[in-house]
Formats: C-alpha cells, structure tokens, sequence
C-alpha cells in the first residue's frame, strides 16, 4: 500500500521582483517596478492605488496576459515566466480565470452557451447540469437562455463569473469587476465573490473603490508601480483614508 | 465550435453577408468564363460548311477563345482579390472578438480553426448560391460576345455537370485562401486586446503587408521593363497585365498611402472635418480595406482601356505608314492583272486572303494553328508597303513570314490550306511584326491553285499615275470592285479596330469592373458596421446626427480620392510599359488616354462611396446614442 501525499503549494500566485516597463530610453516607464508578491491560498486579495500606480499591469503580469521585462511570475508552483502560448492558453483553460469590468461576454450567445464556452475550448463536452450548476451558484439558473443584451449589468457581470469559475481556476483574477455597476449590482457581486473566497476560492482583485476591497481578506497598495503598504482586514474607511493619502 | 461560428455569422450579418456577396458573384464570374470558355473552344463549325468556312469559323473561334480566356484571367483575379480582402477585412474586425475567445482559454489553433471553419462555411454557401448566379452572368456575357461578334449567334454556355464540383472547390478554396493569411495574424492575436475598446492593430503595416507589397511591385516593374522588349504581342500583354500586380502592391502599401490624402481634408470646415481627418488617420488599416478594391477597379479598368486604346491607335499610326497608294479596291478572286490593266494605273499590290494551317515541329512537339496568308506579288507587296523590301526574294515554292507574326521566321513550315496540302515550304523571308497585325504569311503567285482563289477576299492597293485623271481612274477601276481613298479606308479600319478594342474591354472589364464596385460597397458597409459606438460616441459628445453623417462622409471622400489615385498609380505602370512598347515596335511612343472613361469612373466611384457612407451612417445613428452606449455588444 502507498502513501500518496498532496503537497500544495502554499500560494496561489507570487511574483518575484517582476518589472514591466513601456516605451524604450527616456520615454520609458516602469508600470511595474521590481515588485515581489504573494497571494494566499484561498484568500482574496485587492490591490489599490490611484490611477496610473499600475494595478491592472501587475494582475496582467500576474495572470500570464502580459510578459514581464524582469523577475519570476507562479501560478501555484508553476513558473510561467518564460511560458509560451501553448503552455498560457493551457494555464487559460484550467487554472487561471478571468472576470473584467467590461464583462466581455459574447454577445451572440446565451448566458448558458457563454459558460459553457471555456469548456468547449478545452475540448469537453459540457453537460448540461455542469452550465446550470454554474449558473446557479451566481444565483442565475433562471436566465440561461438569456442573452447578454437581455441581462442588467450586474447579471452580466454574475455570468462573466460563472464562465470564469466553470474550469474550477486555481486563481480568479478580477480586474475592475465593479467598476460598470451600481451599488446595489456592486454588492451582489461582492456577496457573491465573499462566498467564493470563504469557500476556499483564491481571488485576486484590482479595484479603486474602497467599499470592495474592504470586501477582500487584505489589500495591496500600490504608487509608481511599487507595493507601498499593505492592510489585513481593514474596514471601507481606513482603505478609503490610506488611498487618499496616496493620491496627494 | 461550429456552433460559435454559426453564432457569429449570426451575430456580425452584415460583414459575413458582405463576405458572402463577394464569394458569390466572383464564383458566377469565374464559371461563367470557364463555362463560356469551354463552350467557345469546343464550339462546331456549322454543317455543311465547306473547308474555307470552316477554318474561318475556326479561326474566330480561335479569337473568341482567346478573348475569353483573358475574361477567365481577370474575374479569377478579381475573385482572388476581392474575396481576400473583404475576408481579411472581415477578420481584422473582428479581433476583439477573437482575443476575448483566446482570453478564456482558446489556442491560437482553434482561432484560425474557427476563422477557417467560417471560410469553409461561406465558400460552401457562396459557391451554392454563386452557381445559379453564374448561369445568369454566363447569359450575359454570352450576349456580350455575340453583340461583338466573336461567337455566331445563338452561342450559350453549356452546361456540364461537373462544373458544379469546379465552382464549389473555387467557393472553398477562395474562402480559404483568402482568410488564410487574416486567420493566421489573428491567430497571434494577444489576449489582453480583447480589454482594448477597438481592438485595432498598432502596427499597421505587418511584414507580410510588406513582403506582399514589395514583391508585385517588383513584379510590376520587371514587366514595365521587360515589355518594350516582347515584340508586339509579348509587350502589348505585360502592358495589359502590369495593372494587376502594380494594383496589388498600391493596396498593400494602402496603410501607408491611404491616410496620406486624409491630412488634404480642410480643418477650417468645422468639427466634421477635424473628426474626419482624425479618423482616416485613425482608421487607416480600414480606409486601406476599402480602397483595396476601388485601387483594382481603377487600376484595371483605366490601365487596360488605356492600353488597348493606344495600341489600336499606335496600330492605326503605324498602318498608315506602311501602305504607299492612293485607292484601295475591294473584290473577291484574281483581279489583279484586271487593276494592272488599268489605264493610269502606275502600281498596284494585289492581295488575296486564304485560310491557312500551318503545322510547326515533329511528333510530340507538332503544333497547328489556323493562320490567314496572303497571296502577294511579292515586287509590287514590297513598293506598296515600305519596310517590307525583304519579300522580294519570295518567289516559286517558298513562303515568307507577313506582319502578323505567329509563324517562324527562317526554317520550313507545313502548309494547307483549305481542301490542299502544299506541303513542307521553306520561310524565305521575314518581314518585322507590327503592332496593326496583318497576315501571318505571305505566298508567291502560283503557289495557291487558282480554284483555292477564285473566291477569296482580295483588295489591291493602287497608285495612280500622275500624269492620269484620277477620276476615270477611279470610275475604271470601279468596274473591277468596290474603290476607296485609302485614307477614307484607313480611316473605316481604324473605327472597325477601336471598336474591336472598345467590345473587347466591356467583354473583359465591364462585368468584372461591376464586380470590383459592389466590393466596394461591401468593404464601406462592413466598414460602418463595427462603428455605431463610434458615432454614438460622438454624438453624446455634442454632435449633431447630421454632423455625425457629414464627418463619416468626408472620410469616406478622402478614402475614394485616395483609391482613386492609387488606383491612378497602378494604372500607370501600364501607361508605361504601353509607352515603351508602342516606342519600341513602331518608333514613336503612343499614349491615349480614354479621358471620358476616367471622368466616368471616377465619378461613378465618388457617387457609389457617397451614397453607401450616407446610407449606411444614416442607419448605423438611428437608434438613440444612449441605447448604444449602454450595451457592451
């Protein structure tokens, strides 16, 4: 009889001392300056700072949809620093997903057929109730057949998660999730993404609304493209108040 | 994943209808040529007819063939042409889409798989709905080439069956090859674009853009350069043929050239002509789309009528050169010692035309080709026809080669001619080939049995004596045949000969220059279809609709102004080559430039983009801004 020990590794995504530099000479910039970065297993981390700090630079880095200039980027214990399109789309179908401000869902296709999509690509046929409980567990089994110019932002939004989450990621990268919705849509989706990380989902967020990161288990600040502070569980108030002072 | 093509063929109608529209009519195009073409090449003599009639009738099938088989050249390269860059048009904006299907999860494999796959699919239906279509072009192409005479009356594309399984691979495979190269760009296409509002390439001139553009430009000028040095038939068609890859290479620099015009639009005009300007600047990869098929239209259409004009005109120029008389006298058989008679006749050069075969090489390399020759007294041919003294040495069983060319010019030909084998003759003589044409060979009196001649078309150029009265002459000699001035008879050749050339260029250019406008209509309406958030955009920033419309407009203008010139540029790669070759075979350099035609096609094009831009501007604003802007689709 054999012993078959799981190890994982310990976080979900790091980087190591990763810069991202546009433009070349003195035009240059450093969106990403020599940053080193964890995020936890099953936490859910936002990452702050005014516009321009760099945030949505870094979680492309993070997420394999940008090379980085300098240093090492891990999903899990997967290095794919040096990763080609094969190996990233390959990381894309199983164990990163993506949800963006702009939702991004094809608009010719329903709710359900839209979440069933990554499955197909890599290759499966999706059962039926895989899409439904997908669907369901956004609290939108009852508009599969939608499509998404028939949904309200914020429901747009829940199926975008669900097709990111349809795979099982490792990570789910979100950037902006927020940022095209109101305030009450905003909640339901914040609700929806608590849930998720309390259940063990590894989240990483880039936001600059204040009352979602305070959603979020810590928060990263950044300015310039560095990581300028960091805050465990703080309220709305106090990531407000310390983005402010970063904005000066 | 078929099922996400069928959802965006859904989705994107309109472009995938554009695509569809430029399958369809370029496979009717090309199997109706081919269908005509093989209806021409295996077309019978009529019963009855005897052996002369038959290689006449042989002789214009020869010629209808051939004028045909030009026709097959250009809709296959139009098809090419238009169906490529309306797909690669087609796929460029749609890239959004294709980085959003990468972002969750697709590889760069099931992009052009899909982007393949939705070839496949409108090949299949275009060439469905193209194979109808083609019946009915080939009915009107058949008209076009009876109304010309090349083919006798009730000559019709017949059907084969097989032409089916021909015009369904063409659909494929013009699908295919044409979004092969888009699909391969889209396949390298980067997820994060899907994140980009536009999704537009930064870099607008690809190398493939590059290699594609410099490599017909190259071709272009080794043709420019080598057709002076083609003789008459070789150099007349790399003149006519320049326009095609000198076309091609002014489309793929378009990114470079098209936005160029665009700074020519005033700012002085309002806020339409500052957004206009910005646009073409903007959109440069799409006005380069659609001037692509105007490029071609102009190119060709105004390169080959140029040409044809000029080389008729350069022939006209160079026959009249060649003919010293003063009346020419038209009759059927042997009239020549009848004219000779005449009194006051000083000279004259009778001529009699009979069909002929000529058979070159042995075995495996024989070859026969119906050719027309020309009985001559070869001292009085040479004194009518200066440049041609070289005839003189023809004479008893001998041949020599006339101005038409076509036969070898030393060495032994078989001849027959109609109903007799003369046998292997030695080519004795050469006389240069001119741009008019004219009789292939030219036999000796006495080599021709009389009875071969006693029908046969025959004119005798006649000088006039001095010292005699031209009029009694004249009214002597009209007892013989029909009497002309031989300028009044230049003068009817030339009209026959320009409207030979004008029949010729609507055969070959007219449907197929129709073809190259609808690409682009198509090209401007898929242009519009992805730009209804654009102008919403705009006129929540303040615009009027009416503003909105006036700005797409004056970038459409600019759009056509600048195809239109680039178009020019190709054209003129063929007023080149037709200058040099015109200088090179007869000594003065011809260029005739069909004004009317130009002024036609140009506003033609502006008047086509106008309306399409209006049109389609006017549709794209209908719906409110807000609507618009609200959705993300």
């Amino acid at each position: 009889m054999t012993l078959t020990t799981v190890t994982r590794a310990p976080v979900a995504a790091a980087l190591h001392g990763v810069s991202r530099i546009y433009g070349r000479g003195a035009a240059a910039v450093r969106a990403v300056d020599d940053v080193t970065l964890e995020f936890p297993r099953g936490g859910w981390t936002a990452v702050m700072g005014p516009s321009g700090s760099g945030k949505s630079t870094l979680l492309h880095c993070a997420a394999g949809l940008e090379r980085v200039d300098g240093g090492r980027v891990l999903i899990g214990d997967t290095d794919i620093t040096t990763a080609g399109d094969r190996e990233l789309t390959a990381l894309r179908r199983t164990r990163v997903g993506f949800v963006f401000q702009s939702f991004n869902l094809i608009g010719s296709l329903t709710a359900a057929q839209n979440v069933a999509l990554p499955l197909q690509l890599a290759g499966r046929r999706p059962g039926r109730s895989e899409v439904r409980a997908a669907l369901a567990a956004v609290g939108l089994a009852d508009r599969a057949k939608h499509r998404p110019a028939e949904l309200s932002g914020g429901q747009q939004q829940r199926v975008a998660i669900a097709r990111a989450m349809v795979t099982r990621p490792d990570v789910l990268f979100a950037d902006e999730p927020t940022g095209a919705l109101d305030s009450a849509a905003a909640r339901t989706v914040l609700d929806l993404m608590r849930a998720m990380a309390d259940g063990g989902q590894s989240i990483v967020m880039v936001t600059h609304d204040p009352g979602a990161a305070a959603r979020a288990d810590a928060v990263v600040f950044l300015r310039d493209g560095r990581i300028v502070d960091r805050l465990v569980g703080a309220g709305a108030r106090q990531v407000a108040d310390r983005l402010a002072v970063l904005e000066d | 994943m078929v099922g996400l093509s069928r959802a965006a063929l859904a989705e994107r109608w309109s472009m995938f209808v554009g695509a569809l529209v430029s399958v369809t009519l370029g496979v009717s195009l090309v199997q109706s040529s081919l269908l005509l073409l093989i209806s021409a090449a295996t077309l019978d003599p009529p019963p009855g007819a005897g052996p002369a009639e038959r290689m006449v009738f042989e002789d214009n099938a020869t010629a209808a063939v051939s004028v045909l088989g030009v026709v097959l050249g250009a809709a296959t390269f139009l098809a090419g042409f238009i169906v490529s860059s309306t797909f690669a048009f087609t796929v460029n904006q749609r890239r959004r889409d294709l980085a959003l299907l990468r972002l969750v999860g697709g590889s760069r494999g099931q992009v052009r798989r899909q982007l393949l796959g939705e070839a496949v699919l409108l090949g299949g239906l275009g060439a469905a709905l193209g194979i109808p279509t083609g019946l009915a072009v080939a009915a009107v192409q058949a008209r076009l080439m009876i109304w010309a005479d090349f083919v006798p009356d009730g000559f019709t594309g017949e059907w084969r069956s097989w032409i089916m399984g021909v015009s369904l691979g063409t659909g494929i495979l013009l699908a295919v090859a044409g979004a092969m190269v888009a699909a391969r760009r889209a396949g390298r296409v980067r997820p994060l674009e899907a994140l980009r509002e536009t999704g537009a390439a930064a870099r607008v001139m690809t190398a493939s853009r590059w290699v594609a553009g410099l490599v017909f430009l190259g071709g272009a000028v080794a043709m420019v350069i080598v057709a002076p040095h083609g003789g008459p038939d070789g150099g007349i068609a790399l003149s006519m043929n320049v326009a095609m890859p000198a076309a091609v290479a002014m489309a793929a620099f378009g990114p470079l050239l098209v936005p160029l015009v665009g700074r020519l639009i005033p700012t002085g005009i309002g806020v339409p002509g500052v957004l206009a300007r910005a646009n073409v600047w903007h959109g440069r990869r799409r006005g380069a789309s659609i001037a692509a098929p105007l490029i071609v239209l102009v190119g060709l259409v105004i390169g080959n009528a140029a040409a044809g004009a000029s080389f008729t005109a350069s022939g006209i120029g160079e026959l009249r050169a060649t003919i010293r008389a003063d009346l020419v006298v038209e009759a059927t058989g042997p009239i020549g010692a009848a004219v000779a008679a005449v009194p006051g006749v000083a000279a004259a050069s009778t001529e009699t035309l009979v069909p002929a075969t000529v058979t070159t090489g042995h075995g495996e390399d024989e070859e026969s080709e119906t050719v027309s020759a020309l009985v001559v007294d070869p001292a009085s041919y040479a004194a009518a026809h200066p440049g041609s003294e070289a005839v003189v040495a023809l004479s008893g069983r001998a041949v020599a080669r006339g101005p038409g060319g076509d036969v070898p010019s030393h060495g032994t030909v078989r001849l027959a001619l109609p109903g007799t084998d003369l046998g292997t003759l030695p080519v004795v003589a050469s006389i240069a080939a001119t741009m008019s044409g004219g009789a292939n060979l030219l036999l000796p009196p006495g080599l021709v049995p009389a009875a071969d001649l006693a029908t046969a078309p025959t004119h005798s150029f006649v000088t006039i004596d001095p010292t005699a009265d031209a009029a009694t002459v004249r009214s002597a000699l009209a007892a013989i045949g029909t009497v002309a001035d031989v300028d009044d008879w230049l003068r009817a050749d030339a009209e026959a000969r320009a409207s030979t050339n004008d029949k010729v260029l609507l055969i070959v250019m007219g449907l197929g220059g129709l073809y190259a406008l609808i690409g682009v209509v198509n090209s401007v309406v898929i242009g519009a279809a992805v730009r209804r958030r654009e102008f919403a955009e705009a006129r929540v920033t303040g615009m009027r609709r009416g503003q909105v419309i006036r700005a797409a407009l004056l970038e459409s203008w600019a759009v056509t102004v600048s195809g239109l010139i680039l178009g020019g540029l190709a054209a003129g790669a063929t007023f080149v080559a037709t200058l040099a070759t015109t200088a090179a075979v007869t000594g003065s350099a011809t260029l005739d430039l069909p004004w009317p035609l130009i002024a036609a096609v140009t506003a033609t094009a502006l008047l086509v983009t106008s309306l399409t831009s209006v049109i389609t501007s006017w549709s794209a604003t209908r719906p409110a801004p807000v609507r618009l802007l609200g959705t993300q689709e």
